[in-house]
């Protein structure tokens, strides 16, 4: 005789171990279909402006903007642009991280002094930086340092931030632990305080490498004779799309580099946070 | 005998909190003495202030009232001199484990080599060797909780203030380390207070139970702990052991027996 429980009918039947994975689930086969993806999306682009579905002259078209890269290439112009941009977009970077972190960590020191620049903070942080590019332009040049400027003023407010909170949010039971065995405050600050903020810290260069790519930019489109914004500004102004394009696909190449270096750097930089294994929850 | 001679005096300490609901009186003139290489656990219903008095002793927290005296000298606070292990490992999660080791002698500025010699002793003689470059993340929470017990004998501390060090492990672990606690305060002579709310692991350790009121907390009353086993474990089967456990329980007000 076999038992029947009340509701066993409504627990879930039991299902087979390991879900089925679609067959290109791997490193090579997701390549492959991103491959895929962009070579379709530029195949009908290009169709459709030879079709005359789009205008050629609105949107440029992918053969077009090879052509017009490739003779930039070989010209040296395109690389010249590029590093000058590039060089704008680390120098504030790092420049602008580095000041702001420092800021935000020496914040800690004294709550008193915290807690009067607080509301100063947030206003800063409230402006949109892109409207200081014509007045940073006006104090700082056409040169590069107004560019540098400009990501740094975009950037050195977020790392301030992240730093500021990360070293309030520091936990408090490991500073007692240092302050029960006879540490200073500089002690505290160094052995607790700033390890714990690392992580957040280095968070935030994922986010500020891009503003740092912001501020270069923009810089260039209020007022440069060199770089990438100041490639894609005049090129836009004579309609020259294809040469825009160009200009905005080594931009996104340029990011995309940037993110995985920065990416790596996140990845050797703190050792204690890899001893896990990340865990999927299959649903 | 010659009575042990008395190490720490706490004399009529008071704290009180402010909170949302008023000022909440957590220490109410609490005095008691400690003695010697004592072992002394401090028992008590939770909430009863056990942590705050083990913060003013650390320096952590300042009393409103009353005096501490070390070896019959007035001290503000033992900050700097005392061995503070928590329920929390609190190991720093960015030091390998003999960084961890290592924090105490660093931020006294101890001599970097001397203190590396020292630490590696230190873990080879509690059972760590060969884990010196590993991250607390990857070792167990037994191992983590020796890791801490090591960094605070490493210091060679005054006082062990010990907060429930090991509530947080499951029962063997917890009985295990009992044993290594117990051995390495006789090993390095330590004078030890033990703030616990496991009554059975309060016999097995100390010398003495200072069994505290609830809040505002007082000194209810001192139990003398008579069992001379070699271990936490042989503790146990001593024949008086389940006596002092039944009168601790009743000073707690916790009923042991049926009532008929």
């Amino acid at each position: 005789m076999t038992l029947s429980l009340p509701g066993a009918d409504r627990l879930p039947k039991r299902k087979a171990r390991a879900p089925k994975r679609p067959a290109l689930d791997t490193a090579a086969g997701r390549s492959l279909l991103q491959a895929l993806a962009v070579i379709a999306f530029f195949a009908l682009w290009e169709t459709g402006v030879r079709a005359g579905w789009i205008s050629a002259f609105l949107v440029g078209s992918p053969l077009g903007i090879f052509a017009v890269a490739w003779k930039m290439i070989t010209g040296g112009e395109l690389l010249a642009d590029t590093w000058f941009t590039l060089f704008e977009a680390i120098l504030g970077f790092v420049i602008g991280t580095i000041i702001g972190s420092l800021l935000g960590l020496a914040l800690w020191y004294s709550v008193f002094v915290a807690r009067l620049v607080e509301p100063f903070i947030v206003a800063i942080n409230s402006v949109p930086k892109i409207a200081l590019a014509p007045i940073v332009v006006l104090w700082f040049g056409t040169g590069l340092i107004s560019k540098v400027a400009l990501s740094v003023s975009l950037t050195a407010i977020v790392a301030l931030i992240a730093a500021y909170q990360a070293a309030k949010d520091a936990d408090v039971d490991l500073q007692s632990l240092l302050i029960s065995m006879g540490a200073s405050k500089h002690q505290v600050f160094f052995k607790a305080v700033v390890p714990s903020t690392l992580p957040a810290i280095i968070a935030t260069f994922r986010i500020n490498i891009g503003f740092g790519l912001v501020g270069a930019v923009v810089g260039e489109f209020i007022s440069s004779q060199r770089g990438l914004g100041h490639l894609i500004y005049t090129a836009s102004s004579l309609y020259d799309l294809d040469t825009v394009w160009a200009g905005l696909f080594t931009l996104m190449i340029m990011g995309f580099a940037l993110y995985y270096v920065i990416d790596l750097i996140e990845r050797t930089s703190l050792p204690w946070k890899q001893a896990s294994t990340t865990h999927q929850v299959q649903v | 005998m010659i009575p042990a001679p008395i190490q720490l005096s706490v004399r009529n300490v008071r704290k009180s909190f402010h909170g949302k609901a008023g000022e909440v009186r957590v220490l109410d003139d609490l005095s008691f003495d400690i003695n010697a290489r004592d072992f002394v656990s401090i028992i008590g219903p939770s909430g009863c202030g056990k942590t705050t008095i083990f913060n003013i002793i650390a320096g952590l927290i300042e009393p409103d009232a009353g005096s501490m005296h070390y070896l019959g000298q007035e001290i503000e606070s033992l900050r700097g001199r005392v061995g503070y292990m928590m329920q929390k490992d609190l190991l720093f999660p960015w030091r390998t484990v003999l960084g961890n080791v290592l924090l105490g002698l660093e931020t006294r500025g101890v001599d970097r080599i001397e203190a590396e010699g020292k630490a590696r002793e230190y873990l080879k003689a509690f059972g760590l060797g060969g884990f010196e470059n590993a991250y607390p993340k990857m070792l167990s929470g037994g191992m983590r909780q020796r890791v801490a017990l090591i960094r605070t004998l490493i210091m060679d501390p005054d006082i062990l203030l010990l907060d429930e060090p090991f509530s947080a492990l499951d029962y063997q672990t917890r009985l295990y380390l009992e044993g290594v606690l117990k051995e390495a305060v006789e090993t390095y002579h330590k004078t030890v207070i033990l703030v616990t709310h496991d009554i059975d692991e309060a016999v097995a350790l100390s010398k003495r139970v200072v069994v505290l009121s609830g809040r505002p907390a007082r000194a209810k009353i001192v139990h003398d702990i008579d069992i001379a086993a070699a271990s936490p474990i042989a503790a146990r089967s001593d024949s008086r052991f389940s006596g002092y456990f039944h009168a601790l329980c009743a000073e707690l007000d916790i009923q042991t027996e049926k009532t008929t």
